[in-house]
């Protein structure tokens, strides 16, 4: 309990940010966003552009995997459908990139219902190997409608413009990649204060309880895929925007993994989680890289070095699972609460 | 005229004299975004080597002008996200004039920015047939033909072997692996001889008992593996030998390192295959350049190891042509000097000398694994496609 914190109506209650301190540190945080592109070099804004693209793409499987239960290896495939979305219609009709970046998540949206149909019938493991499947077919779809998608080479896309300025480098992308990281982590917080989002937990927590309590089933799981997909495809939409090249191989199963392996590192069920899994399981291997380049003779030594970072990285995911299963989201958890209480209880 | 305008005049002549000077001093610098780790570690490693060497041979003869050359590389794990922040770091940090990118999604996707930029020319481990467009591409290169002439060199070989031979092609379903089937089909036509089949299997699949017994039913005269590094060749290989079928394989570079073929066993002699160098230990001709080589490192070095060696020798021809021409050194003037290339003799690295007209290197030998001497050996002379 927060020193200091009594709430006195429902909407205090039911508030995102429910203490001053908070608004006073996402304020501090939003000027640091807003100040960042300023002075980060444009490695640095290259890796935030990625973080920001991770984190969209990693909240929408937070909501399937992390709230609503239903495992999925499909997202790396759903993000592929947004890109490609947003490469044909760039291409073919020219369209403006907000436009293009809803139908992205609108298409990808639809292909997510279609895929979440197992869902009703099976779960767990069962549903991962249906979601797997699906990324095959969409993979093979990728690969070989040549007119839309281009085939093996798939499709290059212009850079988005806003107000006739194209978006083509890190400076300017940032931009886009801000507001709509913003907008769509903030639409997924708010999601779970809506019957929707208490409707999405209760399946996973039970969902024959769910089912007996009035909430359907069928309705708010293909729901639950519509929305984590809508994410995916905004998710891969701006993917690419910012890569500008689209190919069947730039969506691999490996990367659903990533996202996979990013919400349990950072926490399921948690919109921190989702968050703090993009931000760690993007940057941390470009970390290791550099604490790896400070050893003496490290370029030298370049050709051992390159496994022995990646297993420190395997080691450090294996690392949290065991020590703190409840990812990254619970160890910040602790660390405010140890603020809250402080001085009185450490 | 005041001291301090005394002072400030003193010290702009000095800035005018001694400009040229530090520019001569200033490094070239080649960037790179290796695959030391991931699933390309065995040709990342080989290449760095391979750039390493040859920088070395070029500093220690004193550089170009006076500038010495720098490489500045970072590990990609073979990810092409992590290959373009690797090219962000390096060009942020650098003022980077060539670079050497690790895949055909990293070249495709630097290309815009290689564009914007306009100072950088790019080569790399990507040999995609896509990448060989000089106006498409224009500030890229290959070291070596493109998959589709790799294809376009064996074809010819087969067809001066045995005019109107079956061929059939087993590639990988990827973007490697279906890159030259189409030309494979038209070279085919071209040269007389006639497609037996063409068979598509997962990339590095195991099982492929279907596809040989579909390759069986075929029975070709020559077998073409595109796509892979080992996988599933030594399969489709032992097994059709096994079942008594005289068909001759054939690979494509990336799996003609001599190590990788030697994996195929007693069932591997004869295997032959398109190499766009001369093997490490072929001393069936003069080649000083290898010869410095086998000095520099005399165990012996994978073909990858040869590719990031003549790719770096081209960078550096290409910049000592561009500062002799006294042009600053951008993508657009390193690219004309490198296109200037013509007769230009590798050392033995290649067993002809080589003009470079786009963006590719149309070169190749097809050499035939000696199971015995554990040695791959010449089996035909160097072919070169117009």
């Amino acid at each position: 309990m927060r020193i200091g914190a009594a709430k006195q109506s429902y909407a205090a209650d039911e508030a995102l940010f429910d203490s001053r301190t908070q608004r006073v540190w996402l304020g501090v945080l939003a000027a640091a966003l807003l100040i960042l592109p300023f002075v980060a070099s444009q490695y640095w804004l290259y890796l935030t552009c990625l973080v920001g693209i991770n984190i969209i793409a990693a909240t929408g499987l937070n909501i399937l995997t992390g709230y609503t239960g239903q495992v999925s290896l499909g997202q790396a495939a759903f993000m592929g459908v947004g890109a490609y979305t947003v490469a044909v219609l760039d291409r073919s009709l020219g369209t403006p990139f907000f436009i293009n970046l809803i139908a992205a998540g609108g298409v990808a949206m639809l292909v997510g219902m279609v895929v979440g149909i197992p869902s009703l019938r099976v779960k767990g493991l069962y549903l991962a190997i249906a979601t797997i499947a699906a990324s095959f077919i969409l993979h093979f779809i990728f690969a070989n409608w040549k007119s839309v998608t281009g085939g093996t080479a798939g499709l290059t896309v212009k850079p988005a413009t806003l107000f006739g300025l194209a978006l083509d480098s890190e400076f300017r992308f940032y931009w886009l990649m801000l507001p709509l990281t913003a907008v769509m982590v903030f639409g997924a917080a708010n999601l779970f204060r809506t019957r929707i989002g208490r409707a999405f937990i209760a399946i996973r927590d039970r969902d024959i309880s769910a089912e007996v309590l009035g909430i359907s089933l069928l309705r708010y799981k293909l729901l639950s895929f519509a929305i984590s997909s809508f994410y995916a495809g905004v998710a891969g939409g701006l993917w690419a925007y910012f890569f500008r090249s689209v190919t069947p191989e730039s969506f691999p199963l490996l990367m659903s993994i990533f996202f996979l392996a990013a919400i349990i590192v950072g926490g399921m069920g948690t919109i921190l989680g989702g968050i703090l899994g993009a931000i760690f399981m993007t940057l941390v291997p470009e970390a290791l890289k550099m604490v790896f380049g400070w050893f003496p003779n490290a370029a030298e030594w370049a050709v051992h070095l390159a496994p022995v970072r990646i297993m420190v990285f395997g080691t450090l995911i294996v690392g949290f699972l065991i020590f703190e299963p409840h990812g990254l989201a619970e160890i910040w958890r602790r660390v405010r609460r140890f603020f809250h209480l402080w001085p009185f209880r450490t | 005229m005041k001291p301090t305008k005394w002072i400030t005049a003193l010290l702009a002549t000095a800035g005018i004299a001694l400009a040229p000077v530090a520019q001569a001093q200033e490094d070239i610098v080649i960037g790179g975004s290796i695959p030391m780790s991931g699933v390309f570690a065995f040709a990342g490693i080989g290449i760095h080597a391979g750039i390493q060497d040859y920088l070395k041979i070029a500093n220690d003869a004193g550089g170009v002008k006076g500038r010495k050359f720098k490489y500045v590389f970072e590990d990609t794990g073979y990810k092409p996200d992590v290959s373009v922040a690797a090219f962000k770091k390096i060009t942020g940090g650098n003022k980077v004039s060539l670079y050497y990118g690790d895949s055909t999604a990293f070249s495709r996707t630097i290309n815009p920015e290689l564009e914007r930029l306009g100072t950088i020319m790019m080569a790399g481990a990507s040999l995609a047939t896509e990448i060989n467009d000089p106006k498409k591409y224009p500030a890229q290169f290959m070291a070596g033909p493109d998959y589709s002439e790799q294809i376009g060199i064996l074809l010819r070989h087969i067809a001066k072997e045995k005019p109107g031979a079956k061929v059939a092609i087993v590639y990988s379903d990827s973007e490697f692996g279906r890159d030259p089937v189409d030309e494979f089909r038209a070279s085919a036509k071209k040269l007389g001889l006639t497609v037996a089949t063409e068979i598509q299997t997962a990339p590095g699949s195991v099982d492929v008992s279907t596809e040989i017994i579909k390759l069986r039913r075929a029975d070709p005269d020559y077998t073409i593996f595109h796509g892979y590094v080992l996988a599933p060749i030594p399969e489709f290989v032992t097994q059709m030998k096994k079942s008594g079928a005289k068909s001759h394989f054939m690979g494509t570079f990336w799996t003609m390192d001599s190590s990788t073929v030697m994996k195929l066993g007693e069932a591997g002699d004869g295997f032959m295959g398109v190499m766009p160098y001369r093997y490490y230990y072929d001393t069936s001709a003069k080649a000083p350049m290898l010869d410095k080589i086998r000095q520099m490192r005399p165990e012996y070095q994978p073909t990858p190891y040869l590719q990031g060696f003549l790719t770096t020798m081209l960078f550096v021809e290409a910049a000592k042509r561009t500062l002799e021409a006294g042009k600053p050194l951008d993508a657009k003037n390193l690219k004309a000097a490198l296109n200037s290339i013509k007769n230009f003799d590798t050392g033995g690295l290649i067993g002809v000398p080589i003009t470079i007209r786009g963006n590719s290197i149309p070169v190749g030998r097809i050499y035939k694994a000696d199971m015995k001497a554990k040695t791959m050996v010449p089996a035909s002379d160097w072919i070169h496609l117009e």
